[in-house]
Parts: structure tokens; sequence; C-alpha cells
């Protein structure tokens, strides 16, 4: 019984901090049509950013996301009005090759400049849990699980509450409508890929400290991140929070009950499984259009 | 590529385990052109190998000893070619500014396979029949080394390879072949069953888990330890084999609080290793010993990991270390360190500077170039190397040990053999994490 509950807990504090990861590819997804394969490669960025902030300056890994957070929501912003602006109306097959560059590019710099070596951020709580009872709650995870939450909420406000939030729904929803209005397209999408972007500085700061990473280590999240927005339902921020916290249950439970080879399958067997019986996703119908309601 | 041929417990996490994550992701993504993309941007990185000129051909007394290889110098195996191209010339500068061999300097012709199985043929084909090296020595990783040494039985070229210790190697009756590691994989444990062999019946570990990446250098070694062990009445109560791209290591940690097991012998490559034992310590189990494979070498990138004061008492097995009291370590040290930086060699180089230590004793005790006679040399004798001695069976597999080391006090002391131990002390059973 504790066994389980234990498993539970864990499942679902991982849960949390994957739907984090994912939210940025949802969101972008969700406004413009894009599959932005190189969230993953942001976020090891970022992890490494943040493993050399911590390194020099001994600041709290998660805190560091006050930095970071901005400086990814600049990079995604430079990104778009850059490149990504150049494939707009393509069809997101394009953005999938021009995105996957993007990746590539990001782990030949991190390769060059930080070296193919492991790195992890280890404050004094890395290894540490909060004790209840039997049951363990590594502090680490229930931090980065609180900073999920609250990066959601944050998320979900700006894009319901405010004139920018705002704006970017209606040029998704109806690009020509938005524009006679005077929201400007180019404009109001750098906005959202700057968003999307920045929800990688906390998740990228939290992966650094509770796992191991080098350059390459994005393919492992990209595909997990994929799996879970599939399962939430494309484009749809609450999709991504239920998909993440299922799968992080689902690979925590089969790797405690099943066998551990399937654990880490979980992910691609959803992906499967949605695309056979329900295309859309859990959330995908009624949210397709609009990321946040 | 398969991951079937390739060799043990890279120092640093290689490029090409790399490749293969890319190349899985990409067809889970189901984007063929994806796929393009990427085999475009690996290509990019090959060159052909370069040839210098010349016919060494036949022995005067002052001509040099020319001695060809082929390594992995671009691609792939890139990382660990380049650290056995390192050990090869520091052996020759040292062998050279000692006089050389047989009073003839010793002269390496280095050329690039850039990680391709169809390139390292055709340049050791080369240097056999046209260049019409002297001697031949290996190049990196089974997957090179298998049809490299192929080649060199056909021309009857006695083949001392560094790496290169998949089972299939030895399979095929080959005479030229000696692999100078102590032990292929399934044997690397041995010295570390041996040690819990020689606790008091009482004291043994009586329960062990065995979690194991799915990894052709992990798995040899995982399995013959417990079929050993389980042999000397351990019993298992755990026993699984996890894929390469596990992250969560929490679960595995409830299931094994859970079995409590007095041993964990964990098949780690690097990141599976760290994250283990963090998340032991943040579900609160410590374990009487814990064994993992090749994660606890790779030193400072381990220590950073899991934290200096979580490394205590962790053992593992490995080729080389740089504080073992094997005849002429210090000096290959040393002279690593002056060539390159002062940085410490990485057991690749170390393998590479063994295999031409081996062939070096074989032509000084035939007294020339003869291949058969180095050939029979080898077989009937034992020869001592910075990796401790070394001898073969009929099929060129080594008869040796590895060395067991473990962390103490937030340093790797050598455990065993007794002979190279760098430490009486052997911190058992291992202290609750802290």
């Amino acid at each position: 019984m504790t066994e389980l509950l234990q498993a539970v807990i864990l499942g679902l504090l991982i849960g949390g901090v994957y739907a984090l990861m994912a939210s940025g590819l949802t969101l972008v997804f969700g406004v413009m049509n894009i599959i932005n394969v190189a969230q993953g490669a942001f976020l090891i960025f970022v992890a490494m950013v943040t493993w050399w902030l911590w390194k020099h300056t001994g600041i709290d890994p998660i805190l560091a996301s006050v930095i970071t957070t901005p400086m990814m929501f600049g990079l995604g912003w430079v990104l778009y009005r850059t490149v990504i602006v150049r494939i707009r109306g393509s069809s997101p097959s394009m953005s999938v090759l021009l995105t996957f560059g993007l990746a590539l590019t990001i782990e030949g710099i991190l390769n060059i400049t930080a070296g193919n070596k492991f790195k992890s951020a280890t404050p004094s709580y890395f290894e540490e849990s909060f004790r209840v009872g039997d049951i363990s709650l590594p502090k680490s995870q229930v931090y980065g699980f609180l900073a999920a939450m609250l990066v959601l909420a944050v998320l979900y406000v700006v894009l319901t509450r405010t004139w920018m939030g705002r704006a970017i729904r209606a040029s998704s929803q109806n690009p020509s409508g938005a524009a006679l209005v005077g929201v400007g397209a180019t404009s109001t999408a750098a906005l959202a890929f700057a968003l999307g972007a920045s929800t990688s500085g906390v998740g990228g700061s939290i992966l650094s400290v509770l796992y191991p990473f080098f350059p390459a280590s994005h393919y492992d999240w990209i595909s997990r991140l994929l799996g879970i927005i599939v399962l939430g339902g494309m484009g749809s921020l609450p999709g991504a929070l239920v998909g993440a916290l299922v799968l992080g249950l689902a690979e925590t439970l089969t790797a405690t009950y099943g066998s551990l080879r399937w654990a880490t399958l979980v992910f691609y067997v959803v992906i499967l499984a949605v695309l056979l019986f329900r295309p859309q996703g859990l959330f995908g119908t009624r949210l397709r259009e609009d990321v946040a309601v | 590529m398969t991951d079937q041929m390739s060799h043990p417990a890279p120092p640093q996490p290689p490029r090409l385990r790399t490749t293969w994550r890319a190349g899985r992701r990409l067809a889970l993504l189901g984007t063929a052109t994806c796929a393009a993309l990427l085999l475009a941007a690996c290509g990019g990185g090959s060159a052909p190998g370069s040839s210098g000129g010349g016919g060494d051909s036949a022995a005067a007394k002052d001509t040099p000893i020319t001695i060809g290889i082929s390594l992995p110098l671009t691609g792939d195996f890139s990382q660990p070619g380049g650290e056995a191209k390192r050990g090869y010339q520091v052996w020759a500068d040292m062998v050279n500014a000692d006089g050389g061999v047989l009073g003839r300097q010793v002269k390496l012709k280095i050329v690039d396979d850039a990680s391709n199985q169809d390139t390292v043929v055709a340049d050791y084909t080369k240097l056999m029949t046209q260049d019409k090296v002297d001697l031949v020595l290996g190049t990196f990783s089974s997957l090179l080394n298998f049809p490299a040494s192929a080649v060199a039985e056909k021309n009857g070229y006695v083949f001392v390879e560094p790496a290169g210790g998949a089972p299939n190697m030895f399979s095929r009756g080959f005479e030229y072949l000696f692999f100078a590691q102590p032990a292929t994989a399934p044997h690397q444990a041995d010295v570390f069953v041996d040690y819990v062999k020689s606790l008091p019946a009482d004291k043994r570990p009586q329960t062990a888990a065995y979690p194991t990446q799915d990894d052709p250098f992990t798995r040899p070694v995982i399995e013959s330890m417990q079929k050993q062990l389980e042999a000397l009445g351990v019993k298992t109560v755990f026993s699984q084999v996890y894929p390469a791209d596990t992250t969560n290591f929490q679960s595995i940690a409830n299931t094994l609080k859970n079995k409590k097991p007095d041993l964990i012998a964990q098949g780690a490559v690097f990141e599976d290793g760290v994250g283990l034992v963090r998340s032991l310590k943040q579900l609160g189990y410590t374990p009487k010993a814990l064994f993992q494979t090749s994660a606890p070498s790779n030193a400072g990138q381990y220590s950073d990991g899991v934290g200096a004061a979580n490394t205590e008492g962790v053992f593992y097995t490995v080729s080389w270390n740089e504080q073992a009291k094997t005849p002429l370590n210090p000096e290959f040290v040393a002279a690593y360190g002056k060539a390159y930086d002062a940085a410490l060699p990485a057991e690749d180089a170390a393998d590479a500077f063994a295999a031409a230590q081996v062939l070096q004793k074989a032509v000084e005790a035939t007294k020339g170039v003869d291949q058969d006679k180095i050939k029979d040399w080898l077989h009937a004798n034992e020869v001592q190397t910075i990796l401790g001695p070394l001898s073969w069976s009929a099929k060129g597999e080594p008869q040796g040990d590895f060395i067991l080391a473990q962390w103490q006090s937030g340093k790797v002391q050598v455990v065993g053999p007794a002979d190279a131990a760098t430490s009486e002390t052997i911190v058992y059973p291992k202290p609750p994490w802290s």
C-alpha cells in the first residue's frame, strides 16, 4: 500500500514537471500551428545556462528562472522575427523541419561551447526529500511541481485576461478580423512564440536540478513532450496538464508494477493509441483553435 | 549502427550514443524528411583518411619500424578514437626517447577511417598490401575491429586491439587476434565476485538486485555477475533491464526500497547511475553494497552528479586506473600530462598504450617483426602492461582481471586485486546516505 501511494505521488510530481515543459509546445502549436521541435533544445539550453549561473554565482537554480525566463522570451522573439517568420502560412511539417534544424544548431553550439559532458546543478536540496510517515517527497520535484503550477496559472491568466493574450487568441482564430481591429499579425505571433519559449525558462531550470543533462539530451525530452500534447490535444493548455499528469502516473506505475522496459514506451504507445482512436486528443475537440478556454 | 559492437565504458558520454538517440527519436517523430536532414548533418563530419606517401618496406637496421594504424578520428567514435591516438603517440614518443625497439626508431602511420567499417577495411588493406608496414595495431570499438581483424588474419598480420571485447570477436577462431584488455565483458565483474567470495559467509550480502541498462557493455557484466553470485547462494530479489532513455529512477528506487536487497548491482552507463543513487537517497534506502559498472569511473562528472558525499563506498570495475601500481603506469600518466596540457589520460588512451606495449614486448622477445613468431610468442607468454599482466586464450581472449575500484572519502581507490591496490581499507557495509 505504501509502495502504491509512493508511486502515485512520484508520478503526479513528475507529471507536473512534464506539464510545465509541454506547455510552451502546446501554446505555440495552438496559436500558430507551429510544431516547435526545438522546445527540447530550449530546455537543455536553459539548463546549461542555469548550471553555469549556479556554478559561478551560487544562485539557486530554480530561482535562476527569474533570469532565464525573460532571456528565453527575448530569444524566442528574435528567433521568430528572424527565422520562424519566413515559414508563416506554410504547413506545420515545414515548421518541424525548420525547428529541427534549430534544435540541431543549438545542440551543436552547446557541444562546442559547453562540451559533450554531463552537467547537473546540485543545490543543497537536490537529493533530499520531505518525509511524511513512510512516504518520501523529493524536494526538487516538489519545488518543480509548485513552480510548474504557478507558471501554468500565470500563462492561463495572461492568455485570458490581458490585452496581449486576447490579441494572441484573436489572431489565431481570425487573422484578418484581428488585423482589421489593429492587431498586427506578425508582432502578435512573435509575442506568442516568445511566450512559448519563455516557459522553457522555468522548465529548463528545474531540469538542471532533476536530471544530469548534456547537449543531446533534448531528443529524450522532445519525444516525451510530443506524447503529452498529443494525448492532451495539440494546442490545449489544460490538455497538456492532464496529459502530463496521466503520463507521469502511467510511467511510474508501469515501472513499479509492470516492467521497466515498458515504462518509457508508454509515451509512444499513447501517441499510437490516440492517433488510432481519438486523433484530436483528450481535449482536442472543443479547444482546437483556442488554447486557453 | 548496431550497438552490438562497440567499446565498453567510454569515459565521457560519447557521440555515438547521441547519434543512436537522434536516429531513434526521429523515427518516432515520424518525419522522414527529418531523418534525411539528420543523415545529411551527421555525414558532414566525415573526412577521408589522410594517407601520406611512401612504401616503407624492407627492414634495415637503421630504418624505422613502421606501425600502421587506422583510427576513427572523425565521426561517431572520434572522441575515444582521438584518445586512442594519444595513447599510441605517447607510447611511440616514450619508446623512441628510450632508443626505440630493437635499436630502431618507431614510426606510427595513423590514418582516419571516419568510424566507417568499409573505410577501416580499405585502410588496413592498403597499410598491409601497398604500404607494407612492418606491424599493425588495432583500431577502436568492436564495430571497427571486427572487419579490421579479418583483414589482418587474411594477410597474416598480428592484430593487437586496444578495444573490441564483444564476444563474437572471439568466435571466429582467429589466430592473429589479441585483445589487449584484461577481460571481455562477461568477466569484467569477476574481481567483485571474488571480493564477495572472500567475505565470511555471514558477512556476505544475502540478497541482491540487478537493474541494468539495455546496453551491450553493461548487460553481459551484470548478467554474468548475477549468475556467479547466485551460485554462491546470493538470492536474487530483482532483475530488470531498462531502456537507455529512462530518466525516472525514483520508481526503481521505490521498488528496491520495498525489496530491501543487501547488494544493488547496476549496469549503469552514466546518467542512469547518477539517477539511481539520487533516487535511492531521496527515498531513503541504503543497500549494504552498491556496485555500478561504468558510471562511477567518470570521476568528476560522477561525483558532481551524485554529490561527493554520496559516492562513499560505491564499487566499480575498470580496465585501468591512473593510480594503479602497475609497471610504467606513473611514467605513462606523467608523459601524457606533459604532452596534453596536464590532462589525465582517458581509459581509452591507456588501453591503446597497453596494446602497443604488448606488441613491443613480443617484437623484442622474438627479435624481429616476423608475424608468425610474434603470434606464437604471444600465445605462449604473459605480458606486463600498464593494465597489469595480460595473457590470451587460443582465440585471443584475455585471461586476466579488471581492477576493482571503490569511492572512499571523495576519492577513487583501487581495492583489488591485491597487488594493484592503493588502499587496504574496503568500505563495507556502505554507510547510510549522509
